[in-house]
């Protein structure tokens, strides 16, 4: 799984420094990290995209999508296999 | 780092009768001038989050003897003009007006840098130049306008998927607003009109198609991984194939354009000033 590199991601692309390391698979992103606004869903696709090589379609992403961790890493290796 | 220079700091382009005027920060250079240095912002949020890294760049090239110009272009920042009248071609006007400026102050060798969007629209006025500049510094520059438009398009999406988190609905695609922009509507994104004609003139660049040969082009990209991510890697290759002199360089650290509080990237302007060191060298 891709927990790892995500949760990295997440991080930096959010600015989370030290709380980066606390986020665990169940950690909820999106309505819970007041870091992840409009504008941090599309840094995040985007940084996604762009580390991993895929391209995402708008209607495969949603509020799901973001839910936790967990459901984005999911995502992430579900677009890679 | 000394005090800022003197003749170092803000001033204005006048852009010609009806053009208004552009916004301009000066660095002057610091003892012997080697060369002069235009540095083409990107847009919107991202211009705001990545000033202080384009400043702090700026003051440390002014320190090896560099004059440096930042300038906003037209509809952004502190220049004249509504960003929903900008268009690509004005932009390019902008970054000719500054290389004028900086000829005229300096009479030095041109360097170009750019940043994102910005990235793009220094290599699209690098290959309309007569000669090919000294050189050419992309700081993470955009692969192609269709991916920048996708991202800003997504903002409103986003917007409609946070809602969506509390309320079932949302669900307006990056694919339905291109429909509307295609069927001339001006769209209101995070607070900027993007007009169907600045849209459709981004949306037809590819970085692949921008070669520029004739002189060094050193790309800076900040990734959390050791080399450039599989699409930047494609179009290095593809400018490598068609005979670019192409560094490049991964580092890794904030992408501090994009993220939430104003980033710092030290190893960004190291790899910066290395170029220049390098570029400096091969002259000498």
């Amino acid at each position: 799984m891709y927990l790892e590199e995500v949760r990295k991601i997440v991080g930096e692309v959010l600015g989370l420094g030290t709380r980066t390391a606390a986020l665990q698979e169940d950690s909820a992103l999106l309505g819970s990290l007041p870091e992840l606004d409009s504008m941090g869903v599309v840094q995040l696709i985007t940084a996604l995209e762009s580390h991993f090589g895929l391209t995402v379609n708008d209607d495969e992403i949603g509020a799901d999508t973001f839910a936790t961790l967990g459901t984005l890493a999911r995502f992430v290796e579900r677009k890679l296999t | 780092m000394n005090a800022a220079p003197a003749m170092s700091g803000p001033l204005f382009l006048d852009a010609g009768t009806g053009h208004g005027q552009r916004f301009c920060l000066y660095h002057a250079p610091v003892a012997v001038c080697r060369g002069a240095v235009l540095y083409l912002p990107p847009f919107g949020e991202e211009m705001n989050k990545s000033r202080r890294m384009a400043a702090m760049q700026a003051r440390a090239l002014a320190q090896r003897g560099y004059g440096v110009l930042q300038i906003d272009l037209y509809g952004c920042g502190d220049s004249s003009g509504e960003f929903a009248d900008a268009r690509w071609d004005t932009w390019l006007a902008d970054a000719a007006l500054g290389a004028a400026w900086l000829q005229a102050q300096l009479d030095q060798p041109l360097t170009l840098w750019g940043l994102r969007l910005g990235a793009l629209l220094a290599i699209d006025f690098a290959r309309r130049l007569p000669a090919p500049p000294q050189a050419l510094l992309l700081w993470q520059p955009l692969l192609s306008g269709s991916q920048w438009l996708i991202q800003f398009l997504r903002l409103k999406m986003a917007a409609g998927m946070l809602d969506a988190a509390e309320a079932d609905g949302g669900g307006t695609t990056t694919g339905m607003l291109r429909a509307r922009l295609q069927a001339g509507e001006t769209l209101e994104i995070a607070g900027y009109a993007l007009a169907p004609a600045l849209a459709a003139a981004i949306e037809n660049l590819d970085a692949a198609a921008l070669v520029l040969t004739g002189c060094p082009v050193h790309w800076i990209e900040v990734a959390a991984r050791d080399d450039l991510p599989p699409a930047a890697a494609a179009v290095a290759r593809s400018w490598r194939a068609n005979g670019v002199a192409l560094a490049v360089t991964v580092v890794s650290g904030p992408p501090f354009w994009a993220t939430q509080d104003i980033g710092e990237n030290p190893a960004v302007l190291r790899a910066g000033g290395a170029m220049f060191d390098a570029v400096a060298e091969a002259l000498s």
